[in-house]
């Protein structure tokens, strides 16, 4: 009896084992012979272009590649996409490939790692070629903290002259674009190479599986720094013809924070050097055919916005109350209705499905808690919204005009979005035609109370003295 | 099979017209109930009659208000 436990035990390590081995695997097989990494900084959405040659050195073939990101990346990480490219020169073709997050245990000093997975198992000493994009957001650090109005606006962008990777890198060369040639200072890792907008690291040969190296360039960025806090869009489904959007924004200008007294006369004569860190325009692409735009906040309509409609887009250029300086903040609305037969589909198994634009429609905009609220009909059931990414999804219930039991909403929230996340959604539902007839019943009903009101009045006798 | 769209079932450019009728109709059918009403006495008044107008105003003028608060985008 008393061998029992130190079975239990002896079996125990044995799985414990057996998991460091799974994990720690493919760091000792696979190699990476080039990595080029092109991290653009133009505007405050950063997005690095990172090509990997991977090398499989073991004599197992996988098909798991593992991309590593240090904790702070990780944070402020809103899209990670790869593919494979397939085809030589002019027919070369992406074919996206799945990644996934890889949970605990993270690899030293907290570096979070995404896995790969490639379409057919890469064999003993085959080679294949991955473009992974990833986008940053809040990753500029504006130094100074604080700007006046005059001045323009420098913020430091850290990362590492060495790729971060669980393999071992053969060569890489790492190239940051900046949006101007005014770059203050950067940290030099020979070679270190700067050629206008262009700093090159690199290349550098042979480092072995997580080398770190940081780097910190302090460069001038004058681009909109165009953060949504909240956004929140709700898009109500009525089966008479119509889908009604409203959206309401809690923007700021995440940049620089605006120093001492605001001169208009300054902003509005000088506008090519007082305040160009600042912004006052706005663009918003909405679907085509779209009918009853508004744009308006708590004190009421808002005058400056123009829409041009085409067959491909419609665009909503608007200017919020005031140009927003660093640390600046609006709150506006802007509404509009759509027609039913763009975006309402009956799918085979005879369900609905509402086919819709995930994201923001500000451009080059980052939005921090996007909440998206598809109002339903009345008696619809069984909602299943389909997205392509992870959110976070629950139901809630709205009364609007003429409802009973109140409309099923479905809520689907998401924070750190992009404009990469404007990709098509589906929320499918059930739903019996004969519910429609429901608002005018209600009418109907209600005017038939009033002559059977009117009826049964002329019919009593109220009157005491019999007549 | 490909999706198939799902259009409202009368085209929403009819609202605007369809309210004007349908709520024209209500009003007339309305008025001949009243005049019905005042005009007859206790003895000579027929109930199924009385419902029966009032019956065929109220769906009128139910559908006619519902066309109406559609033609002015309150999509119910």
């Amino acid at each position: 009896m008393a061998m029992e436990p130190l079975l239990r035990i002896g079996v125990l390590f044995l799985f414990l084992h057996l998991s460091v081995l799974v994990n720690s695997s493919p760091s000792h097989h696979l190699q990476i012979i080039n990595a080029e990494r092109r991290i653009d900084l133009t505007s405050h959405i950063i997005k690095v272009y990172l090509t990997l040659k991977v090398e499989n050195l073991g004599t197992s073939p996988t098909s798991e590649v593992r991309l590593a990101f240090s904790p702070a990346e990780a944070e402020h990480l809103a899209v990670v996409k790869a593919a494979v490219t397939t085809g030589k020169r002019k027919k070369k073709t992406y074919v996206p490939l799945d990644v996934k997050p890889v949970g605990p245990p993270d690899g030293p000093n907290g570096t979070k790692f995404f896995s790969v997975t490639l379409l057919t198992p890469l064999g003993k000493g085959e080679t294949t070629t991955l473009e992974v994009l990833y986008i940053l957001t809040h990753s500029l650090e504006p130094f100074p903290v604080e700007i006046s109005q005059s001045e323009s606006q420098l913020v430091y962008f850290r990362d590492s002259a060495i790729l971060l990777s669980p393999y071992h890198v053969k060569q890489q060369t790492t190239f940051i674009k900046t949006p101007r040639s005014r770059v203050e200072s950067f940290t030099v890792v020979e070679p270190t190479k700067r050629a206008g907008t262009e700093l090159k690291y690199g290349p550098y040969d042979d480092h072995t599986p997580y080398s770190y190296s940081p780097v910190l360039v302090h460069f001038e960025n004058n681009n909109p720094f165009a953060v949504v806090e909240e956004l929140e869009r709700e898009i109500e489904i009525s089966h008479w013809g119509s889908i009604q959007v409203i959206e309401r924004y809690r923007l700021t200008h995440a940049g620089a924070r605006h120093k001492g007294v605001f001169s208009r006369v300054e902003y509005q004569t000088r506008s090519g050097a007082s305040g160009v860190s600042s912004f006052k325009h706005l663009l918003a692409k909405l679907p085509p055919r779209v009918h009853s735009v508004y744009y308006r906040d708590e004190i009421g309509n808002i005058s400056s916005s123009h829409l041009r409609k085409d067959f491909l887009k419609s665009e909503l250029e608007f200017e919020p109350r005031y140009p927003l300086f660093g640390g600046w903040k609006s709150t506006f609305l802007i509404g509009y209705g759509l027609p039913l037969q763009d975006f309402l589909f009956e799918s085979p198994d005879g369900k609905r499905y509402l086919n819709f634009t995930y994201g923001c429609p500000l451009s080059d905009t980052v939005v921090d808690k996007l909440i998206i609220k598809v109002v339903l009909p009345e008696g619809s059931k069984d909602p299943a919204a389909v997205i392509p990414f992870q959110v976070d999804q629950h139901l809630e219930t709205k009364y609007s005009y003429l409802d009973i039991v109140g409309r099923t909403v479905v809520v689907l929230e998401k924070k750190n979005v992009v404009p990469e996340h404007n990709i098509p959604f589906q929320v499918y539902y059930n739903f019996n035609p004969i519910f429609m007839l429901a608002e005018p019943l209600m009418l109907a009903s209600v005017f038939f109370l009033l002559f059977a009101a009117s009826v049964a009045y002329l019919h009593v006798d109220l009157s005491i003295r019999k007549s | 099979m490909a999706p198939k769209a799902i259009a409202s079932p009368i085209p929403d450019s009819l609202y605007p017209t369809l309210s004007v009728f349908t709520l024209a109709i209500g009003l007339i059918l309305t008025a001949s109930f009243f005049i019905y009403e005042a005009t007859s006495s206790r003895k000579t008044r027929n109930l199924t009659q009385e419902l029966a107008t009032g019956a065929v105003a109220s769906v009128f003028l139910g559908f006619g208000s519902l066309f109406l608060l559609l033609a002015s985008g309150v999509y119910v």
